[in-house]
């Protein structure tokens, strides 16, 4: 790879990591917000190094261009002469700059095995406002974990993305969650009878109460909801975690 | 009349179709005109469909990820050969080659990041004159048993923190045994030679050959890590998750199959407890397994270590490796677990 395309591609890498962490939230679609400040200093080092490459190769004679020119021949070693391997580099850097694919969604929340709830042994009774909003692991550790059956006839109210089932007339409110960027994506998914779905990846917030099955508290109860009333969302910046539902405007 | 007869125009059409343009040139010429943009709007059409678009988002992800940590790895190799004199690692490691791999191995509780910033470095350190068995040990221990890692496992297993401690014993089991197992069989022409790790030159900047250096270790195994991530997110995207619970039920094909998963997945060694816990279905001795394989063998260090190594190296490596983690996991965790 020649050096002026070397340069090239160092700054190609940075404005691609800048891009889509300091001038757009871009970079929560692919990796946890706690990343950013590592994706910028990472940007602006790139670039540094670019700049630095192609001053090296300006200056005048004597200096580091010339130096490294000379001392290839006899150490062996040769610095501008990086394999060819090296080009595949632009491809993210050029997706990163024009083409960034989207969050992850309905596709791969429907191959994948629903994330287990944690774990939780006592419960707090829940707050009286009507209609009540929850977080999807929220919802389904207080149908399977609460015995008391405190969620029995309340009104809530969940936010997430739609991932239509085929040959079904119900569907799936799902979030997808990770834990350090978006290869160990996990799905929560409540799934939604009485209200016909959506396309595909529409954001929604959906009020309704438990959909009875199974022994309320226990894991046979189904983590499902008979659907009310259905509301077309923003998809929120930060797509990737199991928040509460935006407060709505009425 | 003869329908063969071909008219005056045609022979000599075909001789100047013979001597330079094939004789279907107009369907050539509409064909070049029609395809690329044909197969513009196909390969257009295939990039938005679901798979693709989700296969590209975990690509991307995955790279993106790593790139930071990449960036570290090549900016210590750059400075431990530019800045650090040979002498250092001498004075630091013992002479013995088999005491020098354990204390590599607990040293790699130092280097805080995932496994990509560990082959630069152990690539380095090499060049620096520590011995590659030292090395080795030191390149799987560092991503396993730094402290970031340690406690993102905690936080993912709040119910058995002697996970940590198996986690943090059997890799560091597997790292040294890898270690020895290099002094006893291990060959040095199965490296590509690491000329380029030359140390500092006299007379030439230290600066600028940390510069160079960094460049190119970055250059170079950035086009590895796109190779790798490209694995990953075709196994990723192509395993639906569903499969997994079929293996759950027998202990010993749920080890084997964790290990084999943590290799294809190539999950960050950062991430992949919290992928651990929540494959609530296996055994804890399977998900220590998933653990302690995942860090020191996966497409992505795969194809870090080709580049970096060699091929004839990274094939018998890997392989060693994923025995040997195996081995090790399935013991300390029959023992702790």
């Amino acid at each position: 790879m020649r050096r002026p395309l070397q340069v090239t591609l160092l700054v190609l890498s940075g404005l691609g990591l800048l891009h889509v962490s300091l001038f757009t939230d871009l970079c929560l679609r692919y990796v946890k917000p706690s990343m950013r400040p590592m994706l910028i200093a990472s940007g602006f080092l790139l670039i540094l190094l670019g700049i630095a490459e192609a001053w090296s190769r300006r200056s005048p004679a004597g200096t580091d261009g010339d130096h490294i020119e000379a001392s290839e021949g006899h150490v062996g070693h040769n610095h501008s002469k990086v394999p060819r391997v090296a080009w595949l580099l632009f491809l993210p850097a050029l997706s990163l700059l024009f083409y960034a694919p989207p969050a992850l969604g309905a596709y791969t929340a429907s191959r994948a095995a629903p994330k287990a709830v944690p774990q939780q042994d006592s419960f707090d009774p829940l707050p009286a406002t009507s209609p009540l909003p929850m977080t999807l692991t929220d919802f389904t550790t207080r149908v399977q974990q609460d015995r008391k059956g405190t969620i029995k006839g309340r009104t809530v109210q969940m936010t997430g993305f739609v991932t239509p089932d085929r040959g079904s007339t119900s569907w799936d409110l799902t979030r997808i969650m990770i834990s350090c960027c978006a290869a160990d994506a996990q799905s929560i998914k409540v799934r939604v009878y009485g209200i016909p779905a959506l396309a595909a990846n529409t954001w929604v917030t959906i009020t309704g109460t438990w959909h009875a099955g199974g022994t309320l508290g226990t894991s046979s109860a189904p983590a499902a909801l008979d659907g009310v009333t259905v509301e077309k969302v923003a998809k929120p910046v930060n797509a990737y975690q199991d928040a509460l539902p935006f407060p709505t405007s009425r | 009349m003869q329908t063969t007869v071909e008219p005056p125009g045609a022979a000599e059409a075909e001789d100047v179709a013979a001597a330079g343009w094939p004789r279907s040139w107009p369907l050539l010429l509409l064909g070049a005109a029609v395809l690329p943009g044909l197969v513009l709007f196909s390969v257009g059409r295939w990039l938005d469909s679901p798979a693709v678009q989700a296969w590209r988002t975990v690509c991307l992800a995955i790279t993106t990820q790593a790139l930071p940590f990449l960036l570290l790895g090549t900016a210590l190799s750059g400075a431990i050969n530019a800045f650090v004199p040979a002498r250092v690692f001498t004075r630091i490691l013992p002479k013995r080659a088999a005491f020098a791999v354990p204390v590599a191995g607990v040293a790699g509780v130092v280097l805080p990041g995932c496994e990509c910033a560990s082959v630069p470095v152990a690539n380095s350190l090499i060049g620096r004159g520590v011995t590659p068995a030292a090395a080795f040990a030191f390149l799987l221990s560092a991503p396993a048993i730094n402290p970031v890692v340690l406690t993102a496992t905690a936080i993912a297993f709040p119910a058995s923190p002697v996970m940590v401690l198996a986690r943090l014993l059997a890799s560091l089991a597997t790292a040294v045994v890898m270690g020895w197992l290099w002094l006893w069989l291990g060959r040095e022409e199965w490296l590509t030679p690491v000329a380029r790790h030359t140390g500092h030159q006299p007379g030439h900047s230290r600066f600028t050959e940390f510069r160079t250096g960094f460049q190119h270790d970055f250059l170079h195994a950035g086009g590895f890590l796109v190779v790798g991530a490209m694995a990953a997110a075709t196994f990723n995207v192509a395993v639906p998750r569903s499969v997994l619970d079929t293996f759950a039920g027998s202990p010993w094909l749920s080890v084997l199959f964790l290990a084999a998963l943590a290799i294809i997945l190539a999950v960050c060694s950062e991430a992949d407890a919290f992928v651990a816990s929540s494959l609530t279905g296996f055994s804890p001795t399977a998900r220590l397994a998933f653990m302690v394989v995942g860090p020191m063998v996966d497409l992505k260090l795969i194809a870090l270590q080709t580049g970096t190594f060699g091929r004839a190296f990274a094939a018998r490596f890997s392989a060693a490796t994923t025995v040997v983690a195996v081995l090790s996991s399935a013991l300390i965790g029959a023992v702790l677990l």
